[in-house]
């Protein structure tokens, strides 16, 4: 049986005007992203990675062309709308965690839940915090966390809101190496159990060929690569 | 809302949610204490008025009062009271005397009390009963002229009363130095039996009536279209109505003072709402990343700023209930009665004052913040567009706003704001120019005194905002500083300890040697004797005043009535020529009232003088000492002219207060002799001026704390900047104490140019007011070149490093670190 398709772009442009005139970041990109896949974008600095994620997310509008996520298309909702999409199908995890400072670790994780409504959201973060092995620093503030720690947060902050599609930004770029590769571990071994479509933009080969399909943006324009 | 009201708690204890809510609480403090206070003086002054009204409110009627006002009154609720007054001769041992008699019911009066005494032209002891039926109060002056004692019959009319007290003040009647027939007060349900009113007498009517607001103003709708000609309606504030305007429009100039306080915790609030947005864009980025939509967001912040109002709002009316306390009670000694409690309908100047200046300075930075785009998160140069220009036309419009609310009009707003504005551009480019000249004189980064130097003109524009927020603060304490001690204290100084307190009028020249020997006999200190009559000016060069201006135009106070001329052959003390001779063949006039009028030296004035009439040039112009509390006056004419009139005496005496006794007993010789004691007068006077003057100096603490706030608020949006610069310094090596000197220095420096520029100023505004306002001769004030800079180095060196001590404090490991 075919798989659902969570995300599709046909003809995906973006432009920004800036004060030396329009610049086209992204030309015409046309993807099909599969339930349950796991996508790497690799590419230079600048080629336009992180626009592309933020458009496939909804955090922002695109200029021409289409995106559609779970058959919504994103192009033409309002930033509320988006928000409650965002909201209902989408979770993130970021280079530098974005924990809120002033909440707890458990708090923090709770936040995509309490948005939602969701009474049980303490019970759910707290068993996302025992999963990423936190049990212990539930009461902790961001500030009195490790690097990995505070990334372990995010993750079990991302995964709160159970979402169909997972799209992270550099998740090993500010850990050093071994805690990097028990961050990955951990990343994938969710993303398995939930079932999560994972989208990752990395400058990391060895973290984009764990993924099933390889992304190259270059130039504004993205194909299928092999690394 | 549980997530909502959790982050708004984790946020009450970070230092900006701190900052605003201190700004609000002073913004809120201020005006609530200004407006209490002035609200208690007002009332204050109401119920002195009431008192002189006898009642809250009175009908004043030449027929008699109608039965369906009273029975309204009834129905209202209203106490009441009547009081009949009429002028009719009293008999006793043979004599006679006009007397202005007021007939009074059980009840009267219902305000105030009368003053009466057992003993002749004795100070009176308090007593709100009326006479009793069968009785009558007769003033000393009265008893003496009819010569009965207490408990000796008089005749009014057909009725025989007895003499019970002597009469001191009756609350209700005109204290009029002039009243020319002597009081007396009986019960009106003697009245009838007199006959002395018949149809055409001249009576006066009067309703008192005292309670309730809501009720008195009820009764005044029934009752305002009913009175015909002869009718009134008198309310406290007719009585007394310049001091009531006085009142008013100091509290105009109060609150437009303190809206330099509102308008420095504006700015506060605005810096901390400023850092607030900067330091939450990322985490409302977050937040929208996952998942949290626009219309949260506002709720949630909407919400927080609900709570802030709410905080800082009952912070700031419990605290300005404190303050204007704790300055009644300050003014407690020197007031003979308590000051009324303030009314609660007051304090909603002070909450929309801090409803207003949230939603002027938090609101657009808040709605900044909800605009962010939530792909700042992957990249940080998407952030919301600075549309600046609209959060300072919303931060003005607001401010203005509130002035024009204050003031009650656009005028005094307007001048303030230019004023600002003014001062804000001349501190800017003098500012400029020493921090410019402070980087030149020092360069390189050994020394605090170079880094402190060099921080002042890097960070130019915060630093330039800082100096005229303190030059302004300082500038205006230096001021009343100036004025307090050059102004007030010069017409206190000017009043010799024996300046006189009692005026004698209606002194017949033979009466005049056995006063002046009553005098020396007390051992007073008297002025000289000023012949006085009564006259008017008639013509200006053959041209009747009349035809000088036009219908509907004012005329000036010395063509309006008539008026006391004295006549003289030499100028009296307190009274200098400035143009002219004092000549014995001219009139001599004193120069405000001849510039009002347009009279010029040479002009010639006809004089109406007991019909008879009188055409003198004006051969000199006087300047007259109003202060000296002699007996002055706008003409005099020539000793030759009317050196043959029969003229009544006025002079001046000092009497202390045990003297009183004594000389009031030794006056009743004299009783058609009129005493008037502005010695009461005087301390009223002195009582309002230490009012105002503790008021202005709350509301320049207020402004000083706000002011303090403001230096806090804007360290804190460079605190970090300033940590990092610190621990930079020391990682390079530098020690704590270098760090500590650079900041000394830094605000050292700030402080003393606000000092020295404040100094400036308000050595400027005093010349205005000395040479515009005063009129009076200028002078410098080395106190102040003194005073500004000290207080600026300490005050703003202190707040400064005191604000900013964190950057000495952490290591700058731990530092490096956050950065």
């Amino acid at each position: 049986m075919d798989k659902i398709t969570a995300l599709q772009t046909h003809n995906l442009t973006h432009t920004v005007t800036s004060k030396t005139g329009n610049l086209t970041i992204l030309k015409g990109i046309d993807i099909e992203i599969k339930e349950g896949e796991s996508v790497a974008i690799v590419g230079a600095s600048g080629s336009g990675k992180s626009t592309l994620l933020g458009l496939l997310a909804g955090l922002d509008r695109n200029t021409a062309g289409e995106i559609t996520l779970y058959n919504h298309s994103l192009t033409s909702l309002s930033e509320e709308k988006r928000a409650l999409l965002r909201g209902q199908y989408v979770g993130f995890i970021f280079q530098s965690f974005h924990l809120l400072p002033s909440l707890e670790a458990v708090e923090n994780v709770m936040l995509p839940a309490e948005l939602k409504g969701d009474k049980q959201a303490r019970q759910k973060a707290e068993y996302l915090l025992e999963q990423v092995g936190l049990s212990h620093r539930l009461t902790h503030y961001p500030r009195q966390l490790s690097g990995g720690e505070q990334q372990r947060v995010a993750i079990a902050r991302a995964f709160a809101s159970e979402p169909k599609i997972l799209f992270a930004d550099e998740p090993t770029g500010n850990l050093d190496e071994e805690n990097g590769k028990t961050i990955i571990q951990l990343l994938f071994d969710l993303n398995r159990s939930q079932g999560t479509t994972l989208i990752m933009v990395t400058h990391d080969n060895t973290l984009a060929s764990m993924c099933d399909r390889q992304l190259i943006m270059s130039a504004g324009q993205l194909k299928e690569g092999n690394l | 809302m549980s997530f909502a009201l959790r982050f708004i708690l984790r946020e009450i204890r970070s230092s900006e949610v701190i900052t605003l809510i201190i700004a609000l609480i002073i913004s809120v403090g201020t005006v609530t204490s200004i407006s209490l206070f002035v609200d208690r003086l007002q009332l204050s002054f109401e119920q002195e008025s009431a008192n002189l009204l006898a009642a809250d409110r009175v009908v004043r009627s030449d027929q008699p009062i109608r039965e369906s006002w009273k029975s309204h009154a009834t129905e209202q609720g209203l106490e009441q009271a009547e009081r009949t007054s009429f002028a009719t001769m009293i008999f006793a041992n043979d004599k006679l005397q006009l007397s202005q008699i007021s007939a009074v019911s059980a009840s009267y009066p219902l305000k105030g009390q009368f003053l009466v005494d057992d003993a002749l032209f004795a100070q009176g002891h308090p007593s709100t009963i009326a006479p009793a039926s069968g009785e009558i109060w007769l003033s000393s002056r009265l008893a003496s002229l009819l010569a009965v004692k207490i408990g000796q019959m008089v005749e009014v009319g057909d009725a025989k009363l007895r003499v019970s007290k002597y009469l001191v003040l009756d609350p209700g009647s005109s204290t009029s130095a002039f009243a020319v027939s002597p009081r007396a007060v009986m019960n009106v349900t003697d009245l009838a039996a007199t006959h002395v009113i018949i149809p055409g007498s001249r009576v006066r009517y009067s309703l008192l009536l005292a309670g309730d607001r809501d009720a008195l103003q009820q009764y005044e709708t029934w009752i305002e279209p009913q009175l015909k000609e002869g009718q009134r309606w008198q309310t406290p504030k007719q009585k007394g109505q310049s001091i009531g305007q006085t009142i008013n429009k100091a509290e105009s100039f109060l609150l437009l003072a303190g809206t330099l306080a509102v308008v420095l915790s504006g700015v506060a609030m605005a810096l901390a709402s400023a850092r607030f947005v900067k330091r939450h864009l990322m985490q409302v980025a977050v937040l929208k990343t996952l998942g949290a939509t626009p219309r949260i967001l506002a709720k949630l912040f909407l919400l927080q700023l609900f709570i802030l109002f709410v905080v800082g709002a009952l912070g700031g009316l419990i605290s300005g209930w404190f303050i204007q306390e704790g300055i009644s009670s300050l003014l407690l000694s020197l007031m003979t009665t308590t000051l009324p409690e303030p009314s609660i309908g007051k304090l909603w100047l002070g909450v929309a004052t801090g409803f207003i200046s949230l939603i002027a300075f938090c609101l657009p930075l808040m709605i900044r913040l909800i605009q962010i785009s939530p792909l700042s998160v992957l990249q940080p140069s998407a952030r919301v567009e600075k549309n600046a220009l609209v959060i300072y036309v919303v931060g003005f419009v607001g401010l203005y706003g509130l002035m024009c609310l204050y003031t009650q009009g656009f005028m005094l707003p307007s001048i303030m704001t230019l004023a600002i504005a003014g001062v804000g551009l001349v501190v800017s480019i003098l500012g400029w120019g020493m921090f410019k000249l402070g980087r030149w004189a020092t360069s390189g980064a050994t020394s605090g005194w170079q880094i402190g130097l060099a921080s002042l003109y890097r960070r130019l524009t915060p630093n330039l905002f800082q100096l005229l927020v303190f030059t302004l603060i300082i500038m205006l304490g230096l001021i009343l500083v100036g004025i307090k001690t050059s102004l007030v204290s010069d017409w206190q100084a000017q009043l010799p300890e024996d300046a006189p307190n009692h005026y004698l009028f209606n002194v017949q020249a033979d009466q005049v040697a056995g006063i002046n020997d009553i005098s020396q006999r007390l051992n007073l200190s008297s002025s000289s004797w000023f012949p006085m009559v009564r006259g008017r000016i008639t013509k200006v060069n053959e041209d009747l005043v009349e035809t000088l201006y036009p219908e509907g135009t004012p005329e000036p106070e010395l063509f309006e009535r008539e008026m006391n001329l004295t006549w003289a052959d030499h100028v009296g003390e307190g009274n200098q020529v400035v143009a002219g001779d004092f000549h014995d063949q001219g009139i001599s006039l004193e120069q405000k009232t001849a510039a009002e009028a347009g009279i010029k030296m040479g002009d010639k004035l006809t004089l109406s003088i007991g019909g008879l009439h009188y055409t003198l040039p004006v051969t000199s112009i006087r300047t007259v000492d109003w202060g000296s509390m002699r007996p002055n006056f706008y003409v005099i004419v020539p000793k030759q002219t009317l050196a043959n009139y029969p003229a009544n005496f006025v002079s001046s005496f000092f009497i202390k207060p045990d003297q009183a006794q004594a000389f009031y007993q030794n006056m009743s010789r004299y009783p058609t002799v009129s005493i008037l004691n502005v010695g009461d007068l005087l301390k009223q006077i002195q009582t309002i001026i230490a009012q105002l003057s503790q008021a202005i100096q709350l509301v320049l603490l207020c402004i000083l704390a706000a002011g303090a706030l403001v230096l806090i608020a804007s360290i804190g949006s460079t605190l970090e900047e300033r940590r990092e610069e610190g621990a930079l310094l020391r990682v390079l090596g530098a020690k704590a104490s270098l760090v500590r000197q650079a900041l000394i220095v830094e605000f050292g420096f700030l402080g003393l140019f606000s000092g020295v520029i404040a100094a400036l100023g308000a050595e400027a505004s005093l010349y205005g007011v000395q040479t515009f306002v005063f009129k009076s001769a200028v002078s410098w004030h080395p106190l102040l070149w003194v005073l500004g800079p000290l207080i600026g180095v300490i005050l703003i060196t202190s707040i400064g490093v005191f604000a900013s001590r964190t950057v000495l404090k952490v290591p700058p490991m731990h530092l490096l670190r956050d950065f």
